[in-house]
């Protein structure tokens, strides 16, 4: 049998950290951001995630929208797409979730020192990247800029909307958003899917690295574009939604060939996951 | 430094009742129907054991993977058991189960309290079984590393061999409990050979057969036309993966109070990668189909430097559509 070289992190892997929702903000029709407060601090890396437990119905992953400096609070965006989401949509404040983790390999940000960073998000994937944005903003020395690109369906269905006046105004950072098609409400920003904003890199391509999350299929074609504009396999940094359920490499669930995404994501670079399966899927 | 010890039938079995009578849990291969597997053994069941032949009907990890477990608070064991008569297909298997589930970061208690709880009495093939091919993946019929003790019966006699430090403490236990000599020369010398010639036999069954690096390149390279082809009569039973010693991927479920069950899985079912959003990767009965042998001969052999096919042939055994592993491999020749 193996022998255990580190601290062996055994009990507790399928319990819950009790959480209880304080506000539920109403990011979009189908996108909502559940404000919950743990009932001990509650630590993460950004781009990590956590299995999040509605009592007896059944978890789901999600990475934390909110700060990893602030850990007295968390924050997780989620979209109404399936069972469980739905019913986290049906939750009022006050209610008790539970908490596993936090699980993976988040953004690697000393990577992203000294360089230029592109951002491409789409839909509810900005809210991975918002928990990014947090800490971009308080390594804002180390870094040279800022470029966030943001597509979502309708001007409607863009979240976070006060955000990005917000990221606007602070030095090394800028945002560019479109909506795949106009829904009659008041819009300044592009229309067309995201990949309209990527016609120009926008950042130095010999200092630059690019983060993307999103939609599978805008995560597909947001990188082919990337590639194109000339950026390496290895500095695109893809955050891999798959089935993660017990979140510690063991299930199987979110097996995308020899990777557990879970554990070994669900941040990779393109470089390390360009030859599995069915990555866009 | 391995020990051995001769002990004659019948005081083995009252050694077996004497264990079972103060109240350790003894498992080992019961026949019913032609059929055999494990079973809880009693007073009635001990004379009826089944020595050294070929692989129990259940896989080895049915002990250390219950089907259903509630591993809120850990799902620990209750206590020892002791595994009579476990084939080393299936020893090998653990390697693979122990790499996943007592990796650095995230030790799965349930598993290791009950992998730490069990004495595993592996027991070499003196049969051997239509489908068994371990050693076409360099696997022997008779156990290696891996279990605690070696078991073979000469029909008279029952000889013990260590095979780990905590066989050795076993193997002390039992000599003061029950008469014991030391195996002679001739005796080890028939057993060796009657498992050397289940080797032999196994190896000729399964001549032509790729072996696991072969058939690792072969999985990769086959067209989505031949699992197509050969996935036509799968019917998703998951059959194939309940039964292989190596298969271990479950499903969470929630039960209220935050309880979390850990209950058998598998990625021959449909839906089992499928995210909320409707993505699903395994879509496809034919990728499912294509997933098990990536898994098995590509993905986890490369991930985890061990085998996850160990050769056992139960899956062929099972598949109720009639579908053999070996003879799809051997049509990608």
């Amino acid at each position: 049998m193996k022998k255990q070289t580190k601290e062996v992190k055994g009990k507790g892997l399928y319990e819950v950290l009790k959480a209880e929702v304080d506000e539920i903000i109403d990011e979009s029709p189908l996108i909502k951001t559940f404000v919950m407060t743990p009932e001990e601090p509650f630590k993460f890396n950004t781009g990590e995630f956590i299995e999040l437990t509605l009592d007896g119905l059944g978890e789901a992953p999600f990475t934390p929208s909110s700060s990893p400096f602030v850990t007295e609070k968390l924050e997780v965006t989620i979209m109404k797409t399936g069972y469980i989401t739905s019913k986290f949509h049906d939750l009022k404040s006050g209610a008790i979730l539970g908490i596993r983790g936090p699980f993976g390999r988040g953004y690697p940000v000393d990577r992203f020192i000294g360089k230029e960073i592109l951002i491409v998000g789409g839909g509810c994937g900005l809210a991975p990247i918002r928990s990014l944005l947090f800490t971009l903003i308080e390594m804002k020395d180390q870094i040279e800029k800022v470029v966030l690109l943001y597509g979502s369906k309708t001007p409607t269905d863009c979240i976070y909307k006060p955000m990005f006046a917000k990221l606007n105004s602070i030095d090394k950072f800028e945002t560019y958003r479109s909506a795949d098609r106009p829904d009659g409400t008041e819009w300044d920003e592009s229309i067309g899917l995201v990949t309209i904003l990527l016609d120009q890199p926008m950042v130095d391509m010999d200092n630059s690295i690019a983060v993307v999350c999103g939609p599978p299929v805008m995560m597909k074609f947001a990188t082919l574009r990337l590639l194109e504009l000339g950026f390496s396999d290895d500095d695109i940094f893809l955050s891999m939604e798959k089935n993660m359920s017990c979140g510690l490499g063991k299930c199987g669930h979110c097996m995308m060939g020899e990777f557990f995404v879970c554990k070994d994501g669900p941040v990779f670079t393109y470089a390390e996951i360009k030859h599995s399966p069915e990555i866009w899927k | 430094m391995q020990k051995a010890i001769k002990i004659n039938k019948d005081e083995w079995n009252r050694l077996l009742i004497k264990l079972s009578d103060a109240g350790e849990r003894l498992y080992a291969p019961i026949r019913h129907n032609g059929v055999f597997d494990y079973e809880l053994i009693d007073t009635e069941s001990i004379g009826e054991i089944v020595y050294n032949e070929a692989k129990p009907a259940s896989p080895l990890k049915i002990f250390f993977l219950p089907i259903r477990l509630n591993v809120t608070g850990g799902g620990k064991t209750p206590g020892r058991i002791i595994i009579i008569g476990a084939p080393a297909c299936d020893i090998e298997g653990l390697k693979l189960l122990d790499a996943i589930y007592i990796d650095e970061k995230y030790t799965d208690e349930s598993y290791l309290s009950r992998r730490q709880n069990a004495i595993i009495i592996g027991a070499p093939c003196h049969k051997t079984a239509e489908n068994c091919h371990c050693t076409t993946y360099g696997v022997n019929p008779w156990p290696g590393d891996g279990c605690d003790i070696s078991l073979s019966s000469t029909g008279e006699d029952i000889i013990l061999t260590t095979m780990s430090e905590k066989g050795n403490g076993f193997m002390n236990e039992i000599k003061s409990l029950v008469d014991s000599t030391e195996p002679e020369a001739g005796d080890m010398e028939t057993l060796k050979r009657l498992q050397e010639a289940s080797a032999a036999e196994i190896a000729d069954k399964n001549d032509g057969l790729p072996g696991k690096e072969e058939t690792g390149k072969l999985v990769q390279a086959a067209e989505s036309s031949f699992w197509k082809e050969h996935s036509s009569k799968c019917v998703s039973c998951g059959a194939c993966a309940a039964i292989c010693p190596t298969c271990t991927c479950f499903l969470l479920i929630d039960r209220p109070g935050f309880e979390k069950i850990k209950q058998q899985d598998t990625c021959q079912y449909p839906a089992f990668e499928r995210v909320a959003g409707g993505e699903d990767p395994l879509k496809e009965l034919s990728v499912r189909f294509h997933n098990r042998y990536m898994c098995k001969f590509v993905w986890k052999p490369e991930r985890f430097g061990v085998l996850a096919c160990t050769g056992c042939g139960r899956c062929i055994d099972a598949c109720i559509a009639g579908i053999s592993k070996n003879e799809v491999i051997r049509e990608m020749t």
